[in-house]
């Protein structure tokens, strides 16, 4: 990348603006991501901005129904550019627990309709794995991770 | 007491059905020398007064009534002048009997009594008079009934879907639904 | 109430309330007809969050509609766990043993503490005040620390089974609920010298949106939105179940019927809610926490089956019909948010929009639950 995008790219990456756009129970894990303990605006993403022109990542939290599908999509075209995805939760990535035979009601998944960036699975994914997509989203953005990976067992 | 009121107030109500029910013969004592013979079962058909005073252990409410479609207007009056709430209204789909049955649910604050009101209309045109003047709140689980069942509330004010969109032609509810 | 009811001298215009909106209940949609700040008709358009759960209980088994029960109302989803095993052990007569009933209600009550103080920090939120979120927050959290700590989950809870619960709690919960309610207890004062005493807050509270006795009855609400307009109707002093009459604890009811009464009702209740969960783990008895003979597939008879429980919104109730197999026939979810949101329409005729918006925030409304 030049050095200016490198520049434009950190800079995008370090201050994220989310959309308020909880819609179902990750919504909550979206709220307390952001409340006191596990706190986004360590990395820069605490601005959650109602207003789809203020907002760079559109975070679907919650299931997608088909009478909201149309609602979602004007809300993502309303976004300004550069603008990403992040599928939030079972439901916004392949329609979660709420697939059965003869279902009638939801869209199964967000990438159906949008160009989802990164997927968090959990039903509802911990505040701690929301951060993770943030920060995955962060390394997309820029090529780098600034913070250290979690290392398991 | 709450129940024994609304019960004589709604007994005038109440529907006479014939349902099956199922009698046990017992063999007739067996002849010298002969084996004793088994029990028949015979199925007849009786006339019931669908009023029952149900175990509220076992079931969970005190009165259950079935009443024609129309007279569930008569109904709702009666227990709004004793001071009952709706809880709720909904719908349970026989597809094998050809019928709908809408269940309302009424509720006392001041002592426990719960009281269930039963009718049932044709599948293919279900039809019941709307009791949303009387109940405001009837106006929304009358919607919602719709959505699901298709059963007509005549008298409503305004039956579009609440929770289908605002284009949807199906009901999801019913028996035979196919996505 | 129709179009052509609104005074045609009015000049109105539409404005549209969501589906999406910071005042984070979810995915409602309010069409307003506006004359200037005042409003003259709110229609509330809901659906847009339908996940069939009705549809989902005659698809799936008795016990794996279980998990959709966590998903209904997930602020306070033990209870929906509560009222669902309770309809179904009604129906199959499962007996469930004392000790497995204290943990259920004590389990409750805690979620009932953690959905109110979210309901009060998104409240003053939607007023406009952002710090109560922060610090109502943080309290919620060490709840959730404790019930995750048993039940493995933090939201959508999943931890009944029919015939008890399928964990039991250990004396790290115990040591731990009895240090948080201290420390809640020590909280409370602050919260109400921060937020109940503010002037700004009694201003936009005090006499706004008045809802009377008669309306609730003719729309069926049930809850604080009730007992805020002077009704003690509480389901369970009502209609005891589990092991409630045990517990020595008061109904808060308020007279005054606005949206001021409705916030203390439910700030009183953190406290009565503290005081059950110590009672229940003073009297907490020994013993198995799942009935011996609970089956492992429930095919209960023939009939129809009514089961009512408080949740943290009001009177939950489950309709099940069963037709002796080992799925429902039908399954009707009564929910309390449904039957309060609906006299929101009549209710805010005439009012302000900010005004408005604070009587939808003390009707505690979570989409999904009425959308179901």
């Amino acid at each position: 990348m030049a050095p200016l995008d490198q520049v434009l790219a950190l800079g995008r990456a370090n201050s994220l603006w989310p959309m308020t756009f909880g819609l179902a129970c990750c919504a909550i894990e979206m709220m307390a991501a952001g409340a006191s303990r596990f706190d986004l605006a360590r990395f820069g993403a605490e601005v959650f901005r109602p207003s789809p022109r203020q907002c760079d990542v559109m975070i679907v939290a919650g299931t997608i129904s088909k009478k909201m599908e149309p609602a979602v999509k004007t809300l993502y075209d309303q976004m300004p550019e550069p603008k990403w995805v992040i599928a939030m939760g079972n439901c916004a990535i392949s329609g979660g627990p709420f697939v059965f035979p003869g279902q009638y009601g939801i869209v199964e998944g967000a990438d159906k309709f949008l160009p989802v960036d990164i997927y968090i699975p959990g039903c509802p994914p911990r505040p701690e794995a929301l951060i993770e997509g943030i920060l995955e989203l962060e390394e997309k953005i820029t090529g780098s991770r600034r913070w250290p990976r979690v290392q398991c067992g | 007491m709450g129940l024994a009121k609304i019960k004589e107030a709604l007994a005038g109500l109440a529907v006479t059905d014939e349902i099956e029910v199922v009698k046990t013969i017992p063999a007739p004592p067996p002849a010298e020398g002969e084996a004793p013979g088994k029990p028949v079962e015979v199925k007849e058909k009786v006339e019931q007064n669908m009023l029952f005073t149900p175990d509220y252990a076992k079931k969970g409410y005190h009165l259950d009534v079935k009443v024609t479609p129309q007279d569930v207007v008569t109904a709702a009056r009666i227990l709004i002048a004793q001071e009952f709430f709706l809880e709720s209204i909904t719908g349970v789909d026989w597809m094998k009997d050809g019928q709908i049955e809408v269940v309302y649910d009424f509720n006392l604050w001041q002592t426990l009594c719960r009281v269930v009101i039963r009718t049932r209309t044709d599948r293919t045109n279900p039809e019941v008079p709307t009791i949303s003047d009387i109940y405001s709140g009837a106006n929304w689980h009358e919607r919602e009934t719709h959505d699901f069942f298709g059963v007509t509330f005549t008298g409503h004010p305004d039956l579009s879907p609440l929770l289908l969109p605002e284009d949807a032609d199906f009901h999801p509810l019913l028996k035979d639904f196919k996505a | 109430m129709s179009a052509d009811v609104i005074d045609k001298s009015l000049e109105t215009f539409v404005l549209n309330l969501g589906p999406q909106h910071p005042a984070t209940h979810g995915v409602l949609r309010v069409k307003l007809t506006m004359d200037g700040e005042y409003i003259v008709h709110a229609e509330p358009v809901l659906g847009y969050i339908h996940r069939m759960h009705e549809k989902m209980g005659e698809n799936r088994t008795w016990a794996q509609f279980m998990p959709n029960t966590g998903r209904l109302d997930y602020l306070a989803a033990l209870s929906y766990n509560h009222g669902y095993a309770m309809a179904a052990e009604r129906a199959e007569g499962i007996e469930v043993p004392e000790r497995a009933e204290y943990i259920r209600c004590i389990t409750v009550e805690l979620n009932r503490i953690a959905s109110h103080l979210l309901w009060f920090g998104a409240f003053v939120l939607d007023l406009g005040g952002f710090t109560p979120l922060l610090y109502a927050f943080d309290d919620r959290e060490q709840i959730l620390d404790l019930l995750e700590s048993v039940t493995g989950a933090r939201l959508t809870f999943c931890y009944f089974r029919f015939g008890g619960v399928y964990n039991d709690i250990d004396d790290n919960f115990i040591t731990g609920t009895r240090e948080f309610i201290k420390r809640l207890r020590s909280r409370m004062p602050m919260y109400h010298d921060l937020v109940t005493k503010n002037i700004i807050l009694i201003k936009r509270l005090k006499d706004i949106g008045p809802i009377s006795q008669e309306m609730c009855r003719r729309y069926g609400a049930t809850g604080p939105v009730l007992r805020g307009s002077g009704v003690n109707f509480d389901v369970r002093k009502h209609e005891p179940y589990s092991v409630y009459p045990e517990f020595d604890f008061d109904i808060p009811v308020y007279t005054e019927g606005d949206s001021m009464a409705r916030y203390m009702v439910r700030m009183d209740e953190m406290e009565q809610s503290m005081r059950i969960v110590e009672q229940g783990l003073n009297k907490l008895p020994e013993g198995p926490v799942m009935a011996a003979k609970a089956p492992k597939i429930l095919k209960p008879a023939k009939g129809d089956y009514y089961c009512a429980v408080e949740a943290a919104r009001g009177s939950f109730g489950i309709r099940l019909v069963s037709d002796g197999t080992n799925t429902p026939y039908r399954l009707k979810l009564r929910s309390p948010t449904f039957s309060n949101l609906s006299l929101f329409s009549e209710a805010c005729h005439g009012m302000l929009l900010p005004d408005a918006l604070a009587l939808m925030g003390t009707l505690d409304l979570v989409i999904p639950e009425i959308d179901r």
